[in-house]
């Protein structure tokens, strides 16, 4: 058996590890510097906590948490559709291959092209509300983008409707890869679909579930920034739809005052590993359990 | 060379070559640069009409022939990174060498961060003086931008319509009463008085700049306004406010203003879907090749009784010379090349709209609709667009909201000074380092009793 000395893995390892540390660390790190200066350009004075105190005192951005907090009510519908749909496919019903295509398809799209598009079909004398208007629903022809009470949950459905996409290609991926056998003996013993489906199949995709909760999560804390600049149009109407993403965007970029934006993503970034570390924890927990 | 049978040696070999190509083929300019002397210029602009991008090209070819070995990089920036990708290159060190710049503090807070260099030194006092670029653009007695074409802010409105609603649409309103009388007109012959897409916010700010100005006795009042020097909740700073949200309850506007972008609905005066929207010149001659003189303009209604009410309002486009430019003496020459007779006659005969130059001859303008609009709001005594004396957060923290939310009937106008106040406040606590710049820069704004 060749021995090696205790150092020499990570001495390969190390390029990679520095490069990382370069790419990722260092923004990170320049970020956490910004978020208690007063950056004017790429520098600025010392300002302490200074950013951090007026970001708690504004009311904006307690309400852009609040948005960010509903939107993760997405996490049940995105995970449910996608399962649903997967599913639906791996069982290869009647016409699975057009469904396939039509169902990939937005997660193809960028998301400024398909916001674009549905900014212009949700408006309120555009094409959704003039069918429903042409079939009798008028009441249900709402002003989807422009009513304030009613725009967050639009921009939920539409970014509901894209992402569950990404969710089918991850299960659809994992369901065919699945061993079969388990499935066909269940059925022997007299399961039907439900039961093999939610006591066999399911269970199979746990792992990946548990990746797409994970994924879900981040992108609906820092990832939908183009669905509420494009769609209802910078957060509005007023500050309906503002979130977390937007409100950096705002501070860093519009209002020129970088190290706001810096704190903001700071405390984005320490929620998001507090969230992921929850996760996690439980993950393991259930794991323990179960082996227990 | 056999693919399958490529060894790692023979692959390092193909590898090194590669690399060493590649390091030859960057150091062989710096050899032959005294030789070559090709220079590329960078122009990073943005037009409120995308046609006159063959104005951009013509002079930009028209340079790179009478400078050999230069050639001018054109870059079409989208509105909303006209200032973040400016700003952010500038900050990189990495700006182009000639940039576009909207007025007053859109350019000016850049000036302050030392990213624009004073064109004083580079160019003649005539032509700065002659591109109209506005006493916006000057700063402690420095100009830093040349001006390329007007853009006159104004009501639009569809003559058609209005002859239906038996109005007099030769001698639009003048006062607030008038114009009230004339909504309630359109309303009653079944037309959408007024209106336009405020989902994206520049109907907001367009309005602001029509209304709150006519508070005003002159621009550096302005500033003063929102920097917190004078106060908002005074209700003849919010009454502008009061009159959306009169227009709002008397049923004058699109019931879709909130859902529609600014340009989408623009066109909707064309169709007559609207009587009368908000505009902006650059966009006219679009509307006259469609309608011709069924495009109807006026000055907005007066209701307030400051020194800058009654007045076209009108602004300037134009250019500027990053400090961190490193063909500075070239882009000079690029900025003097726009204001030649020929790019200003060029303007003209290539986008149908009007450079800004005090010195050229509208003689061509042969269509009388576009004359009008030219001896109205450009030749003629006009004041300043007030939006570019507002600061970004005021834009997005306050205009914008309190537009959308007095638009949809959830804020009343004082509530939207109220906010405006705290908003105002909250920007001199975060910017204490800007406000004696901001001061300096009103002061001398108040001086040309703008």
């Amino acid at each position: 058996m060749v021995r090696t000395r205790p150092l020499t893995p990570y001495l390969f390892i190390a390029p990679l590890v520095g490069l990382l540390v370069f790419i990722f660390g260092y923004p990170l790190a320049r970020v956490f510097d910004f978020s208690t200066r007063r950056i004017r350009g790429f520098d600025g004075p010392s300002v302490g906590f200074a950013n951090f105190e007026a970001l708690f005192a504004d009311p904006v951005f307690w309400l852009a948490v609040r948005h960010n907090l509903q939107l993760l009510l997405a996490i049940i519908p995105l995970l449910l559709l996608s399962l649903l749909l997967a599913i639906a496919l791996y069982e290869r019903l009647g016409g699975w291959r057009i469904f396939r295509t039509i169902v990939f398809l937005p997660y193809i799209l960028a998301i400024p092209i398909v916001a674009v598009v549905l900014r212009n079909m949700f408006q309120l004398n555009g094409p959704i509300n003039t069918v429903l208007r042409s079939v009798g629903l008028e009441g249900l022809a709402l002003d989807w983008l422009g009513d304030a009470d009613i725009a967050l949950w639009t921009v939920m459905a539409m970014i509901i409707w894209r992402e569950s996409a990404f969710g089918v290609v991850l299960f659809l991926s994992r369901l065919l890869s699945l061993n079969e056998e388990l499935a066909e003996s269940a059925q022997l013993d007299g399961a039907n679909w439900w039961q093999r489906t939610l006591y066999i199949v399911i269970p199979q995709l746990r792992g990946v579930i548990e990746f797409y909760l994970v994924l879900s999560l981040i992108t609906l804390l820092a990832a939908v920034f183009s669905y509420v600049y494009i769609v209802p149009g910078r957060g509005g109407p007023g500050n309906a739809t503002m979130i977390l993403e937007l409100y950096i965007y705002n501070w860093a970029f519009d209002k020129r005052l970088p190290g706001m934006g810096a704190a903001v993503s700071v405390v984005l970034f320490l929620v998001t590993i507090v969230f992921m570390v929850l996760m996690f924890r439980l993950r393991r927990q259930a794991a323990a359990e179960e082996v227990g | 060379m056999n693919p399958k049978k490529l060894s790692r040696r023979s692959f390092l070999q193909a590898a090194g070559a590669l690399g060493m190509g590649a390091g030859l083929a960057r150091a062989v300019p710096a050899f032959g640069s005294p030789f070559l002397q090709n220079t590329t210029l960078r122009w990073w602009w943005w037009a409120d009409e995308p046609g006159f991008s063959a104005w951009i090209d013509d002079v930009a070819a028209r340079f790179a022939a009478q400078h050999s070995g230069t050639s001018v990089e054109t870059l079409q920036m989208d509105v909303s990174a006209v200032i973040t990708q400016f700003t952010t290159a500038a900050a990189a060190g990495e700006p182009p060498d000639v940039q576009f710049l909207w007025n007053g503090l859109y350019h000016m807070e850049n000036v302050w961060l030392g990213y624009l260099d004073p064109l004083n030194d580079y160019l003649p006092a005539d032509v700065l003086r002659d591109s109209n670029a506005t006493a916006m653009s000057i700063y402690e007695g420095k100009q830093y931008r040349v001006g390329w074409y007007p853009v006159p802010l104004l009501f639009e409105y569809n003559k058609d319509v209005w002859d239906q609603a038996g109005l007099d649409a030769d001698n639009p309103p003048a006062t607030w009463d008038a114009w009230m009388g004339a909504c309630e007109a359109l309303k009653t012959a079944g037309f959408v008085p007024f209106g336009g897409g405020a989902s994206d916010g520049y109907w907001g700010e367009w309005y602001l700049t029509l209304m709150l100005t006519q508070a005003l006795n002159n621009g550096g009042e302005g500033i003063d306004l929102f920097i917190g020097e004078r106060d908002f909740r005074e209700p003849r700073y919010w009454e502008f406010w009061a009159k959306l949200e009169e227009m709002v309850k008397a049923g004058y506007l699109n019931n879709d203003i909130l859902s529609v972008d600014l340009f989408s609905a623009v066109n909707k005066v064309l169709t007559g879907e609207l009587a009368t929207t908000l505009n902006v010149g650059a966009v006219l001659p679009a509307h006259i090749a469609q309608i011709g003189d069924r495009v109807g303009m006026m000055i907005a209604p007066v209701y307030s009784d400051g020194a800058m009410g009654g007045k076209p309002i009108s602004d300037t486009q134009g250019f500027g010379i990053p400090s961190g430019s490193r063909n500075k003496e070239l882009a000079a020459e690029l900025l003097a090349l726009t204001q030649s007779p020929e790019s200003l006659d060029a303007m003209w005969s290539l986008t149908r709209y009007f450079p800004a130059n005090k010195t050229w001859d509208p003689s061509p303008i042969d269509d009388p609709t576009l004359r009008q609009l030219y001896d109205g709001w450009v030749g003629a005594e006009t004041t300043l667009w007030l939006s570019v004396l507002m600061p970004t957060m005021f834009w997005t923290d306050a205009m914008f909201v309190a537009a959308q939310e007095i638009l949809a009937g959830r804020m009343t106008a004082e509530q939207a000074g109220e906010q405006h106040a705290s908003i105002v406040q909250q920007w001199r606590m975060l910017n204490d380092d800007l406000i004696p710049n901001y001061q300096v820069f009103a002061a001398s704004i108040a001086a040309e009793s703008l």
